[in-house]
């Protein structure tokens, strides 16, 4: 497994000794030594199952594949790096909040339920699982980890939402009145809840 | 020397007579003290710096502060990072990034050309930089823009540090740039890692990078 570190809180570092990390097409800034770039395929790298998955579904994923040895340098649009490990169990990320993802992870696809149909953001989510550290990005500024438990049930904003991990169920609320109708709604009419017990990253900013 | 780091985003720059303080136009947030400002049309270099302004296109208008005081300098809410010239090499920064630097500093406008005959004309064309770049020659400080802040990396002999030419940002001593390209089949068919076209840095210096791939 790759170290993966940051610079300060916009840059992340990786070390690579003859291993390979995947990461966003597009996303190196800036590295040393002997790396070479490759497009991971179709499917981001995890097999023809999840290419076709993929394609049917629109929830795309571009990830290239980076090997060799030295420090690779990743960032993307200046937004804030935050590193999630996985030990075995499943993270629901957003495609495009996806940095990079060490060695032994790999990715999915989900149904997401009716959520996505009206936030934009598709009805379906990518899921990451395996061993290994998976970094994701925050528009706007520091991402916030807020906990799920039993007791406490917690509602976000789908525009706000990065990622979640843990045993959560998510479902979808509404809040639309003859208000939203004439368009004098409070702009807050869609949510999603996460019932369980785990942790949500948001991000401060609406996409 | 003559400027502070306020917050990521703005810079103070002390002004006292024979230490002026050239900066971009309309880059002024605040001043204290006797300060006055005069537009610079030609730049320095005399008439072939100003001849190479005029045909490259690497033109921002600037203008001097005079007088005594501190004046503060920020631009668009973008990152500004202060770097040091000791005189051993040139700064290299695009026009636009250039919020200000100390009038002693010499500056000039480079063709990439000369740098590298036809691959740095190639590097300009494909990087999306310009056939042009400003270069700054001297003893003093210049203050650069950036989108996110910048990181810096050591350049030292032996090692070749390789920069995404839209997340570069400056860079700072006896430091050469080439063009690599590293382009197959797979760009071509719209495939590609998106990172073919990279920037070797050799030498010994400093480059700085930005954390986005934006440009100013």
């Amino acid at each position: 497994m790759q170290p993966f570190r940051l610079h300060g809180t916009r840059i992340l570092e990786v070390d690579l000794r003859g291993g390979s990390v995947r990461a966003a097409t597009g996303s190196m800034i800036a590295y040393d030594g002997d790396v070479t770039f490759k497009n991971a395929g179709m499917g981001g790298g995890d097999g023809l199952r999840a290419a076709l998955k993929r394609r049917a579904t629109g929830e795309s994923i571009a990830l290239m594949q980076c090997s060799g040895t030295g420090v690779v340098r990743f960032a993307k649009d200046a937004m804030e790096v935050l590193l999630v490990e996985l030990a075995g169990d499943t993270l629901r990320a957003e495609s495009e909040r996806l940095l990079a993802l060490s060695d032994g992870l790999s990715t999915d696809v989900a149904f997401a339920g009716l959520r996505g149909a009206s936030s934009g953001q598709g009805l379906f989510t990518t899921t990451v699982s395996g061993h290994g550290v998976a970094a994701l990005l925050s528009a706007g500024g520091p991402p916030i980890a807020l906990e799920v438990s039993p007791q406490y049930p917690l509602v976000v904003d789908p525009d706000a939402f990065i990622a979640s991990q843990g045993q959560l169920n998510q479902t979808f609320v509404t809040d639309v009145s003859w208000r939203t109708l004439v368009g004098e709604g409070s702009g807050e009419a869609f949510s999603l809840r996460f019932d369980g017990k785990g942790v949500v990253y948001i991000q401060p900013e609406e996409r | 020397m003559g400027f502070t780091e306020i917050n990521h985003k703005v810079v103070a720059a002390d002004v006292a007579p024979g230490r002026e303080v050239l900066a971009r136009r309309g880059a002024m947030l605040a001043y204290t003290g006797a300060v006055g400002f005069a537009p610079v049309h030609a730049g320095q270099g005399g008439l072939g710096g100003m001849a190479g302004r005029m045909m490259s296109g690497e033109q921002v208008p600037m203008m001097v502060a005079q007088g005594t005081g501190t004046v503060y300098y920020g631009h668009r809410g973008l990152h500004v990072t202060v770097v040091e010239l000791d005189g051993s090499g040139p700064l290299t920064v695009e026009a636009d990034r250039l919020v200000a630097h100390d009038a002693h500093l010499q500056s000039a406008v480079v063709f990439l050309g000369s740098q590298g005959g036809l691959r740095g004309a190639v590097r300009g064309a494909v990087s999306g930089q310009g056939l042009f770049t400003t270069q700054l020659h001297g003893v003093g400080a210049a203050a650069v823009l950036s989108h996110g802040g910048t990181i810096a990396l050591d350049v030292r002999p032996g090692v070749t540090t390789t920069v995404d030419p839209q997340a570069f940002v400056a860079h700072v001593g006896q430091v050469t740039a080439d063009i690599s390209l590293n382009a197959s089949w797979r760009d071509a068919v719209g495939r590609g890692s998106g990172e073919a076209v990279q920037l070797k840095l050799t030498g010994h210096g400093t480059v700085f990078v930005q954390a986005s791939e934006q440009k100013i």
